[in-house]
């Protein structure tokens, strides 16, 4: 499970996060909603271990995720952020084989097939449009093995026939893992998933 | 024609023609040696066995380390700083490592080429990158404005220390911004090469995670890439690097920023490969530059850095000009 609990976060005067306590169990998917600028992504951060909170813990299978390294994080949780930077003319091929081989998910053929990445894995990641680009990000995420994945954003850019993809991916993944999805899009996918958390 | 074997093609193709610029670079000279370099394997006495074996030996090794080293520390910095215009020379590697220099010899605390020497070059080149980091608003034109004026307070540092040292065996400031070849001696060659090892053996270390940093730095935080350490150790590597050179030879620019994108159009952007492959055309660009430098106006050398600048500076406007540039301006 992952606890958040009484987590305060601030940015200069700007309380961004105050008390705020949520839970998200194994083998649910859960909608974290809310209006631009409450902190949703700023949230994502906290619970992937980038950002630290000001007061209050988050704990990932009973780990503080603030006392552990960068690898040991990876190990419990795994990350779309909302925007990666692809500077680099890698292929996705390439990008996708960051995750180390020990690291992959015995799904990782089966999510590079339904994210429509088939025909793009020997193109340059700099040459693909910002939605193809956002599914690689979100390939690299999923094939990461991990007891949580946390996607912020997954549906932007996305046409509905990408989305739909994306959903069969999240519904199959969470018959094993637990799921946070961070969209601001959220009626037409309200009842795709197990609960809704709103903030703000 | 595949791409593993064109890439086996340009490794094997540059190292046979970094060969055959080292046997140029033996044979090549004012003096004229009139034995075949075969018949000197082994010989130590004669004008044509000192003259290649003492003179052009050490100055033909120095430039391959040297080159490599600079080639390997500019594709560090473009990677760690995720910027396609850092080099170590830009954001002020190169100036601190000259400070680090002239420091110890115009106080008289170790002479050129001692070991000192080489150690307090990586130490200032170490605190100058922590220091451009530090005070850089940004990652991106901030940054290496922040470098270019840390750059130019140290420059200015260094000529004065230069100035006002009683010490004559100092050499002028246009010799350690320009660079030279002509004090290297083996003597240098193996104080330096030991500092110059380290720092390859770490940038290879970190070479795939800076693979993942391209992604940004929360996404290699979220892949188990921790960003600070890894830019420690990026730093480490590239102050043991251009520390070492830069005590040795001063300042050489364009190389360390035109190989990285000379080699990235090659045979793309992963870092293992690149490393390996900016550290031979490093070496080759080097050897070339230094030909040029001791044999065009014989008998009259020109300062090494010249000779980069002006054949790198052109090449790499037409590079930054390729359609095929491989990487992706977001300013």
């Amino acid at each position: 499970m992952i606890e958040i609990k009484n987590v305060t976060f601030s940015r200069g005067p700007q309380v961004i996060l105050d008390e705020f306590s949520a839970y998200v169990k194994n083998g649910e998917a859960v909608l974290l909603t809310g209006d631009n600028g409450v902190g949703k992504s700023t949230l994502v951060s906290l619970i992937g271990g980038f950002l630290k909170p000001d007061s209050g813990t988050i704990e990932i299978i009973g780990n503080d995720i603030s006392k552990l390294k960068a690898h040991e994080q990876a190990e419990l949780r795994s990350v779309a952020p909302q925007r990666r930077t692809f500077d680099l003319a890698f292929t996705v091929q390439q990008v996708l084989n960051f995750v180390p081989m020990k690291r992959r998910s015995e799904m990782t053929q089966g999510i590079i097939e339904d994210l429509g990445l088939v025909d793009l894995i020997e193109k340059k990641v700099t040459e693909l449009s910002i939605g193809q680009q956002q599914r690689v990000s979100l390939a690299l995420a999923l094939i990461q093995d991990a007891d949580f994945y946390l996607l912020d954003e997954p549906f932007a850019a996305q046409d509905k026939g990408s989305i739909n993809r994306i959903l069969m991916v999240i519904e199959e993944m969470k018959k094993r893992k637990g799921i946070l999805v961070v969209s601001h899009n959220t009626d037409a996918l309200r009842s795709h998933f197990d609960r809704e958390i709103v903030l703000g | 024609m595949s791409t593993a074997v064109k890439k086996t093609f340009i490794y094997v193709g540059s190292l046979v023609i970094l060969f055959a610029l080292f046997v140029l670079s033996l044979r090549t000279g004012i003096v004229h040696v009139q034995t075949p370099l075969w018949d000197l394997i082994g010989k130590h006495t004669g004008t044509d066995a000192t003259t290649v074996w003492d003179v052009r030996m050490p100055r033909a090794l120095g430039a391959m380390i040297i080159g490599a080293a600079l080639g390997i520390a500019g594709a560090l910095a473009q990677g760690i700083f995720r910027n396609p215009l850092a080099e170590p020379t830009l954001i002020g590697l190169s100036s601190g490592a000259i400070v680090g220099t002239i420091a110890v010899i115009s106080s008289g605390a170790a002479a050129y080429g001692s070991r000192t020497n080489v150690e307090s070059a990586v130490l200032f080149a170490a605190l100058t990158a922590l220091l451009v980091q530090w005070l850089a608003p940004n990652k991106g034109f901030g940054f290496l404005l922040t470098g270019i004026a840390v750059s130019s307070i140290l420059t200015s540092l260094a000529g004065l220390m230069i100035s006002t040292s009683p010490k004559p065996d100092i050499q002028s400031l246009s010799f350690w911004n320009f660079g030279s070849l002509s004090l290297i001696n083996m003597q240098t060659v193996k104080v330096t090469a030991p500092f110059i090892e380290l720092g390859v053996i770490i940038a290879f270390f970190v070479s795939r995670r800076l693979d993942v940093y391209s992604l940004g730095e929360a996404s290699s935080h979220f892949m188990g890439v921790n960003p600070k350490r890894l830019r420690l150790w990026a730093i480490l590597a590239m102050a043991l690097l251009v520390g070492a050179s830069v005590s040795a030879v001063g300042s050489i620019a364009f190389l360390g920023l035109l190989v990285p994108h000379v080699v990235r159009l090659l045979i793309g952007p992963g870092h293992r490969r690149m490393l390996s492959l900016s550290a031979l055309i490093g070496a080759i660009v080097l050897l070339v530059a230094d030909l040029i430098a001791r044999t065009a106006f014989q008998p009259h050398e020109i300062p090494l850095g010249l000779i980069t600048a002006l054949l790198g500076a052109p090449a790499l406007i037409i590079l930054l000009r390729a359609k095929r540039a491989q990487w992706v301006s977001h300013d």
